[in-house]
């Protein structure tokens, strides 16, 4: 066990005044500060100006697309294994593609029992799932618009993501008509 | 009718509006508010309140740099209900908010706003004093006010029925009572060497010797101490210190009787920082001026005071200018509706440039009214006296404020002091401080030979 053992006050310090005088000087710094070079203040005025999200901040979801636009997600479930909240719920049907098993039918993620622990985008094989949207803000009438669907997870914009390749295969993206070429090519 | 002819008109003017003084304390919680808020913000690296607007039409919203957030929190306080918890004193529960606020219109009246006004007036000398109320017994009339100021808490404390409130009551009353000595004691000192209670004599001591400050610079420090800690703020709100007591003597208030409560605590800060500024910092004396020569060069000073005024208005400028450059360029939502409010400012503090040039420029080439000296008193006319009045009462303005400062500054940087330890150093340190400065001033003044 380490003991940290305080050093005995000095005589200056037990006298008080000088430790408050110090005090006074660290305030009347600050203050200074807050009064002659305000617009350094590090506060964000929040609604009107935004914080910086850093590209590993764990939003809200969002689903990848294929070039042909249709979700990436192939319904194994793993993320829904994963998510110790139980918040995704998945429902597989028939995919129409013949190379893919399955698809989504429905994919809900009930963002007031989600935790945002980011288990269900580790948990993803296909990559599908992402947090990267840097939306942090869960603003909403009522319960049930906190639910994302299906709709909610794919309607996002490449345009928004223009460093990352992947996102610029969907549709609308910088890359999605080469991306679709090769997309067909293999079916044959 | 003998009282009334006894003195001209332009006197009973003067002697009359010297009573608006008294209101002096009322407009003080306008500004103290707004400082301790944004001031606590600067210190702790915080913007402070400044989101509320009033929405003017067709421009935009007025935010006033946060100062509206106090006008709102203010209607608010007006607006709520009263309320009394079952089983007080009704009568005391409600006269006790009372108390303390009253004080505050009397406690100005012995506070000498400007130097005596000495002009010639229809052929005879009118000497007017600075005070509403130019008594022999100034300082100790003072301090009778301000502890009256106790009894609020006090009845406030009995007559909510609840622990808490009592408690605290019982510590501002043992705290007022304590200070009290070490206030009076360590003022003593300074009294000795201007020889009068009468705060005008104290000034004007200070303004031919020496400033308190300079003379006494223990007394001084005590004196601070001792009329932080008898408002009862912190470091030394014991009274109201809400780990203990929730919120000591007020705990059962609210809406305008806390208000009360509140305005009288700040206009409580606003008289003692008048005073520590009459006693400690030559009053309304001017720095490095005596009185004469700025009445003799009447026109240069009021030009030099314009020139001050438009420097601050220029420094104003200066500093919204940076501000609007770096919201410019931000990406914020509301930037141009800001920087039309900050337009508006600009307009209105260049504006305040020209008039305080023009004003200055005026007083130096038109406002040079004649004096003459009568037994060494010099006599002007009535345009000097006012003109000398409104420097002196700009620089006891400026004293204050900041003394005010001082109290906000304190109470956000040192830590509450635990209830034995303000006992401990009351009576253990600052009072003993106090008398031995006493002994020692008395013994010099003694040797030096003063009165």
């Amino acid at each position: 066990m380490r003991v940290i053992r305080q050093k005995p006050m000095t005589l200056g310090e037990r006298l008080y005044i000088f430790e408050a005088l110090r005090g006074l000087w660290t305030t009347l710094k600050h203050a200074a500060r807050g009064l002659f070079r305000y617009e350094t203040l590090p506060t964000i005025s929040y609604p009107e100006g935004k914080p910086e999200v850093r590209n590993t901040y764990r939003a809200k979801h969002r689903l990848m697309l294929r070039p042909d636009g249709t979700p990436r997600c192939v319904a194994c479930g793993m993320c829904a294994a994963a998510c110790p909240a139980h918040c995704i719920f998945i429902e597989a049907t028939a995919s129409d593609d013949p190379r893919i098993e399955k698809r989504v039918m429905r994919f809900d993620i009930d963002h007031l029992t989600c935790v945002f622990c980011g288990l269900c985008v580790e948990a993803c094989p296909v990559d599908a799932l992402r947090m990267d949207t840097k939306e942090m803000v869960f603003e909403h009438r009522n319960r049930d618009d906190f639910v994302a669907h299906l709709y909610d997870l794919t309607n996002w914009d490449p345009k928004d993501y223009p460093d990352d390749e992947q996102s610029q295969v969907a549709p609308g993206g910088t890359k999605n008509a080469e991306a679709l070429r090769v997309w067909g090519m293999e079916v044959k | 009718m003998d009282i009334i002819e006894s003195k001209t008109w332009v006197e009973w003017l003067i002697t009359i509006a010297k009573f608006a003084f008294c209101f002096v304390p009322v407009l003080y919680i306008l500004l103290l508010i707004p400082m301790e808020r944004r001031g606590a913000g600067f210190m702790q690296d915080r913007q402070g309140p400044n989101r509320s607007y009033i929405k003017i039409p067709y421009f935009g919203k007025i935010r006033l740099f946060g100062y509206v957030q106090n006008m709102c929190d203010g209607t608010k306080l007006f607006f709520k209900e009263m309320f009394a918890p079952a089983g007080v004193n009704k009568v005391l529960y409600y006269v006790a908010p009372a108390i303390p606020f009253a004080i505050v219109f009397l406690s100005p009246c012995v506070i000498p706003w400007f130097g005596p006004m000495v002009f010639e007036w229809g052929g005879k000398m009118v000497r007017i004093p600075g005070s509403i109320i130019d008594s022999d017994v100034g300082v100790l009339l003072l301090f009778g006010f301000s502890s009256l100021s106790a009894f609020g808490a006090v009845l406030a404390g009995w007559a909510s029925k609840s622990k808490y409130s009592f408690l605290g009551a019982l510590r501002t009353s043992s705290m007022t009572i304590s200070y009290e000595v070490c206030l009076g004691l360590s003022m003593m000192g300074i009294l000795l060497l201007a020889g009068s209670f009468n705060l005008t004599d104290i000034v004007t001591w200070q303004e031919h010797h020496v400033w308190g400050i300079v003379a006494q610079p223990v007394a001084f420090f005590c004196f601070l101490i001792a009329s932080i800690a008898e408002t009862g703020r912190a470091p030394f709100d014991v009274a109201e210190g809400e780990p203990e007591l929730v919120a000591g003597y007020h705990t059962e208030y609210g809406a305008m009787q806390f208000g009360l409560f509140y305005m009288g605590e700040y206009s409580h800060i606003c008289i003692n920082s008048f005073l520590i500024a009459t006693l400690f910092l030559g009053g309304y004396a001017v720095p490095f001026v005596t009185t004469e020569t700025m009445q003799a060069h009447m026109g240069g000073s009021l030009a030099v005071l314009c020139g001050i005024l438009a420097f601050l208005a220029l420094a104003f400028l200066h500093m919204v200018h940076r501000y609007s450059k770096k919201l410019a360029a931000t990406a914020q939502t509301h930037r141009f509706e800001v920087l039309r409010e900050y337009k508006l400012y600009n307009i209105i503090a260049w504006a305040a440039v020209a008039v305080f040039v023009i004003l200055g420029v005026c007083a130096w080439f038109f406002y040079n009214p004649s004096n003459m000296v009568v037994n060494g008193v010099a006599v002007g006319s009535l345009a000097t006296a006012l003109g000398t009045a409104l420097i002196h009462l700009l620089v006891l303005v400026v004293k204050s404020v900041m003394f005010c400062w001082v109290w906000i500054w304190v109470r956000w940087t040192l830590p509450r002091f635990r209830y034995d330890h303000v006992m401990n150093l009351g009576w253990k340190i600052i009072l003993n401080i106090a008398l031995i400065n006493l002994v020692v001033t008395a013994v010099i003044a003694k040797l030096v030979g003063g009165n």
